[in-house]
């Protein structure tokens, strides 16, 4: 057995040396000059690995990819059976129970999901990230975009039983109108405003990977404290802190995708939320990707 | 150590399947890859104890309450300490060690996949790693993954599709490219593998293991495959506990032990002096087994 070379160069000759020969330092972050264009470049990536994982997550149930659509509406008429109509709190300010819930429920589990997968973005996809190098942002916009594509026909699900709510007696009309098409703008709002979670989520996770543990938590409670089944409007005058509640980036979101479909005198088309809205998508937007991005070197490492 | 064994007697691989062509020598200078005094530490979640030997013993109450004081709960591993070497253009390199010597650890920091705790690697152009645990996604089909693979090298989505035949009979894995890959034997998945991260001729190709599970048709296609990436002026790592796999594809070899470079020369003299070593744990394995 013979000794182990004690071998380093010198750090100046290997800096030089490097630059003679034209070689990149590796396992340092890329610039972010290099890292956008260097993104741009594996969109196509990101929309297949997207599609596939859509496609991939049904696979393994008879049903397939009818669960995608079964699953949020039966999570709605869980909801809207226990809080519209044995607790009533959904009753509450609101004239269609039925459309605000499902409206609420569709659109906040398009969240939740994209929590979770951000959460996930680096973990589940460490054998890509430890065989080839790629730009890991990748895996995160990947994850929400794979929820994306599984939303759209849900929409079209939403929609519908928003519609036919209104044709029971005791409930609301929702009446079809131009403000329909405002749901495309609140969905591509929300998009962006999830991308970034994700981003952040996956950098917190794949460092700390106990956060996970708390998701479902803080899930929950942004459900209550975002009125998914229940209007926040009507609570809210109570507190003097209720603007933060109404003015969080999910209540605002969910506010936007309400004002567009429903027919709810206490949901208005409101420009001001339409901007903050703007707003948040922005700031978590670049927020979210330059905290990813300080990270890049350290994914791949536990 | 039971796994050193297998080092010795080749038994997966028959000397005749190799061809005995000699390994061309590289004349480019130009260097390729620049490695300096590289450390890699791993974090390593709900080990409690480093090192051979089982454990002290703790009841539940003990194990808990030492977690929460003092995050015993996460150790660090110091899997590469300290190597240092040089490759140049179209070099094919092995890098032999007995198994948990940081073989594949190293791989993958000099592929920039781990990020080293501290030293420098300095790489031309985008080094490409296969492995044989490197799953691309067990629950898509072998057609999803070769265009993911594909598209995660950097390839366009029409070179992925132009070269999707050559990667389906490169791999040998005929009507099975439409099942999900979980239901791969390990060689048609390995063979996979090796075919989509070929597909792109990197300027680095690191192969980790992946030769050992094809059968003698498939190694030679290979070798054919490295020869081409070769002569592209790339430059091949090999890990292989294969002796005469090593042997019949490098011209230079690492010897790695415990994290850090033992030897580091012309592959019949390393392999050499590495089989000796092999040779002399084994027979004191033998001789300790007899005293018991």
């Amino acid at each position: 057995m013979p000794p182990p070379l004690e071998r380093t160069y010198a750090p100046e000759w290997v800096e030089t040396t490097a630059r003679q020969n034209g070689l990149d330092r590796m396992g340092v972050r890329p610039s972010l000059r290099e890292y956008i264009p260097e993104l741009w470049k594996r969109r196509t990536f990101i929309r297949v690995l997207a599609i596939s994982k859509a496609q991939a997550k049904n696979q393994n149930t008879y049903l397939g990819q009818v669960w995608a659509l079964l699953t949020p509406i039966l999570n709605a008429f869980v909801y809207i059976l226990i809080f519209g109509f044995i607790l009533q709190v959904g009753r509450a300010g609101i004239e269609n129970t039925i459309a605000f819930i499902v409206v609420g429920v569709f659109m906040f589990r398009f969240f939740e999901m994209s929590l979770t997968a951000g959460s996930k973005a680096i973990r589940t996809n460490m054998n890509l990230v430890r065989s080839v190098h790629f730009p890991r942002a990748v895996l995160p916009i990947a994850g929400v975009a794979a929820e994306l594509t599984t939303l759209a026909p849900a929409l079209v699900v939403m929609c519908v039983i928003a519609y036919f709510s209104g044709l029971l007696p005791n409930e609301g009309a929702v009446p079809l109108a131009w403000r329909w098409l405002l749901l495309v703008p609140a969905v591509l709002l929300l998009w962006c405003f999830c991308t970034g979670v994700s981003f952040i989520m996956a950098r917190v996770v794949a460092q700390t990977p106990d956060i996970d543990n708390l998701i479902p938590f803080g899930a929950r409670i942004l459900m209550y404290a975002s009125g998914v089944i229940f209007s926040i409007d009507h609570f809210v005058g109570k507190f003097s802190w209720g603007w933060v509640m109404e003015y969080q980036p999910v209540a605002v979101y969910l506010s936007l995708a309400r004002s567009s479909i429903l027919n709810e005198p206490a949901y208005p088309l409101d420009p001001v939320m339409w901007l903050v809205g703007l707003g948040w998508a922005a700031v978590f937007l670049v927020g979210g990707f330059l905290y990813f991005w300080q990270g890049e070197e350290t994914y791949g490492r536990n | 150590m039971a796994a050193i064994d297998t080092d010795e007697d080749d038994f997966e691989v028959d000397a005749e399947d190799l061809d005995n062509t000699p390994v061309a020598e590289s004349d480019s200078e130009r260097l390729s890859l620049l490695v300096n005094d590289l450390h890699v530490t791993y974090r390593v979640f709900g080990a409690k104890k480093v090192g051979h030997g089982p454990a002290k013993k703790q009841t539940a109450l003990q194990k808990f309450l030492s977690r929460g004081a003092s995050q015993q709960g996460v150790r660090e591993v110091k899997a590469v300490r300290g190597i240092s070497f040089s490759a140049r253009h179209g070099e094919s390199i092995g890098i032999i060690g007995v198994n948990g010597s940081g073989k594949s650890t190293l791989l993958r920091a000099i592929a920039g996949l781990i990020p080293p705790a501290s030293g420098s690697v300095y790489v031309a152009g985008d080094p490409a790693l296969l492995g044989v645990n490197a799953v691309l996604m067990g629950d898509l089909s072998g057609e999803r993954n070769i265009m993911i693979g594909g598209l995660a090298l950097g390839l366009t989505q029409q070179q992925v599709k132009d070269r999707y035949q050559d990667v389906v009979d490169f791999a040998e894995i005929g009507e099975f490219v439409n099942l999900p890959m979980k239901s791969y034997s390990s060689g048609m998945g390995a063979r996979l593998r090796f075919a989509i991260s070929a597909s792109a001729v990197p300027d680095i190709l690191m192969i980790d293991e992946a030769l050992s599970t094809g059968d003698a048709g498939f190694r030679a296609k290979s070798k054919a495959r490295i020869n081409e990436v070769r002569e592209s002026a790339g430059t091949v790592f090999l890990v292989s506990h294969s002796l005469a796999t090593v042997k019949s594809m490098c011209e230079r070899v690492l010897w790695v032990h415990k994290g850090q470079l033992v030897m580091d020369g012309p592959a019949d003299e390393v392999c050499k002096h590495y089989k000796k070593f092999v040779n002399e744990t084994k027979k004191l394995a033998e001789e300790r087994a007899a005293e018991k």
